[in-house]
């Protein structure tokens, strides 16, 4: 199975820095690290591989630095890995990376399966993985908890939304995006690192692709960013009773009923 | 790509999130039960960390001194205990590297991947006074026979193979290399000592152990240069280690003098505790400095006794300090039993001790000092 996992380098720090100009996440200083939920994507990819066989090939788009996450991915087992990477894909929404890493993917011809994590914990639109999809015209499954290869070309997926339970049968091509359950992401091996410099890291820049550059970029992004802020740190609303269960059963009732929310007795 | 600086941020983000998921919440537990709990020394074997040091032509990673220093440093931010253990490992490899004969390298380094290796010099009668001790080894034909008991090794009982100091003449001393598969090797009592809880220190016993004339570290007479190189070793590694206590205590001390208030006021606007928090500050980076630039001229092959020295020296005694800072911060808290800060204080203390005094280290670096001005 040829399986593409995309994977975003993302902050290390929750506190995100948004350039005030350009409304996009400020990364100057800021060291990164593989975005959460696509080590997740990563770790689905290849327990896949070792069971029915294939080729795990990481992807991102992004400046150059993000080739640190992609040799990391390569230290993880990735078999292969391609950093889209050109000025002209600056500034991009999820509109305009989709269709970057739907070319790429196309580009590499023969994919069965694409992994990428529910959404990044940096920009959180969780978007990326099903403009992928529709951009390939390929099916698709969100937020998948437990993935289990059922044949070369079947998957047995679980996923868990509102409390139901969903068991999917699906076959390939399709995408992916996981969840924090999936795979369960391993520590690089110390000695292993070295050994994923004799892996392919390849950069493709916009030349490598057959792309419409007007799809490219800040000029292929429909999105506006208006306003962002982040959001004020909540006191805890939490109120202490007494450790008596007379008392606290006391204060609490009066506390419901002095905030409305019992009903008065007929 | 700069292959090199690549590998070091892929492994040092590794050792991050390793810190943060397998060592740092089992920090506490580890000091308590004075055990490796949670299974951390079968998670360390597994991701890779005994091989960092080891050259690469042995199946090593071969990270250089800045680097080992610097993921010690992380590993201790979560607990000082494991990142001393490894240090302990990691110094006697090197000594292997630098010392050992292609025969002793070929046995034991493609081993250190998966068996800890540990450096016993001490014995009842001598310690910083390397020639009080009484174990001796003596030549018959092609091999050579060994006696003796030493205490108070890091990662005794643990190490599976230990590269020991002994007499081969009364005024001589030498290293042999000696493993726990041996004939006449026993393992001795475990110490119960006042911090670093997890790491265990123990005596090993040699009675009559015979090992082929391989087994010699270096030339014999060669104990003090290889002793001395041990130090020094392991003194980088040990700022490393007291610089990750120190923001440890940072971290802790942060979160609380910003939280507590006193007069609806966060503790933290007080001069008082400014001044604390200062000072521990600048003792956490000084000690991050001078370890550093041991690390750097370790690396670059310049003479750094000195500096590693004053790492140890200076970080020893300002992370006790700094604790001290910290729990008086803290209050009650601080002097709990339920809170990090006073087993801080313990691991801190320890490294006075440890790897030569504080009062020889400044003997060592005044000397060096005045002989370098003269």
């Amino acid at each position: 199975m040829k399986i593409v996992v995309g994977l975003k380098q993302v902050p290390e720090t929750t506190n995100v820095k948004i350039n005030e100009k350009t409304k996009n996440i400020d990364r100057r200083g800021v060291s990164g690290v593989i975005n959460k939920y696509d080590r997740n994507a990563l770790q689905t990819a290849l327990d896949i591989r070792d069971v029915v066989g294939g080729t795990v090939i990481a992807m991102s788009m992004g400046p150059n630095d993000f080739a640190v996450s992609l040799q990391e991915a390569l230290s993880l087992g990735a078999d292969e890995a391609v950093l889209l990477s050109d000025r002209a894909f600056g500034g991009a929404d999820t509109l305009a990376t989709g269709y970057v890493l739907a070319e790429a993917i196309k580009k590499i011809g023969g994919v069965d399966l694409v992994i990428m994590g529910q959404q990044s914990v940096d920009a959180d639109t969780g978007q990326m993985g099903p403009i992928v999809a529709e951009m390939l015209g390929i099916s698709q499954v969100t937020y998948a908890d437990e993935i289990q290869p059922k044949s070369d070309n079947e998957l047995r997926i679980k996923r868990y939304d509102d409390n139901i339970e969903q068991e999917i049968i699906a076959k390939t091509p399709l995408m992916l995006t996981t969840t924090g359950n999936a795979g369960k992401p391993e520590y690089v091996n110390v000695v292993e690192i070295k050994n994923s410099f004799e892996k392919p890291l390849t950069t493709w820049t916009s030349k490598d692709m057959p792309v419409d550059s007007n799809r490219l970029g800040q000029s292929g992004s429909p999105t506006v960013v208006r306003r962002i802020m982040s959001p004020e740190p909540k006191e805890r609303a939490g109120k202490m009773l007494s450790t008596d269960a007379t008392k606290a059963a006391e204060e609490l009732a009066g506390i419901l009923h002095e905030e409305n929310l019992l009903a008065e007795e007929d | 790509m700069d292959q090199l600086k690549t590998r070091e941020e892929i492994l040092l983000r590794m050792v991050k999130s390793f810190t943060e998921n397998e060592v740092a919440p089992f920090d506490s537990e580890i000091d308590q039960t004075r055990s490796y709990v949670n299974n951390l020394l079968e998670k360390v074997h597994d991701a890779g960390f005994y091989s960092l040091v080891t050259p690469e032509e042995y199946g090593g990673a071969g990270f250089d001194g800045r680097t080992s220093a610097k993921v010690l440093n992380i590993l201790a931010k979560g607990n000082a205990s494991i990142a001393v253990t490894l240090e302990g490992h990691y110094k006697s490899v090197e000594q292997i590297v630098k010392y050992g004969n292609d025969k002793l390298k070929a046995k034991y380094l493609p081993q250190s991947a998966d068996r800890i290796i540990a450096f016993p010099m001490t014995e009842p009668t001598g310690g910083s006074n390397p020639m009080g001790i009484n174990s001796h080894a003596e030549k018959h034909g092609d091999s050579w026979i060994i006696n003796g008991d030493k205490i108070m090794i890091t990662n005794g009982g643990l190490a599976e193979i230990y590269c020991a100091m002994v007499k081969t003449a009364p005024t001589e001393l030498s290293f042999f290399v000696v493993d726990q598969d041996m004939d006449g090797f026993e393992f001795g009592k475990q110490e119960k000592f006042l911090g670093l809880t997890g790491c265990p220190i123990g005596e090993i016993l040699m009675d009559n152990i015979e090992v082929d004339e391989y087994h010699l570290l270096g030339k014999v007479g060669m104990g003090p240069e290889i002793g001395n190189s041990a130090h020094d070793d392991a003194r980088v590694l040990m700022g490393a280690v007291l610089t990750g206590i120190m923001e440890h205590q940072l971290d802790i001390v942060s979160e609380y003098a910003t939280q507590r208030k006193a007069m609806d006021t966060p503790i933290i606007e007080l001069q008082t505790i400014q001044r604390k928090v200062a000072d521990m500050t600048i003792a956490k980076e000084t000690t991050k400095l001078l370890y550093q630039q041991a690390a750097i001229m370790k690396d670059s092959g310049q003479d750094y006794e000195q500096e590693a020295a004053m790492a140890k020296a200076h970080g020893s005694r300002a992370a006790v300090k700094s604790g001290d800072d910290a729990l008086q911060i803290l209050g009650g808290y601080g002097y709990s039993l339920e809170y990090p800060v006073e087993h801080l204080i313990r691991d801190a203390r320890a490294m006075e001790l440890a790897e030569g005094s504080v009062e020889k280290m400044r003997t060592e670096i005044a000397l060096i000092e005045a002989k370098s001005r003269v």
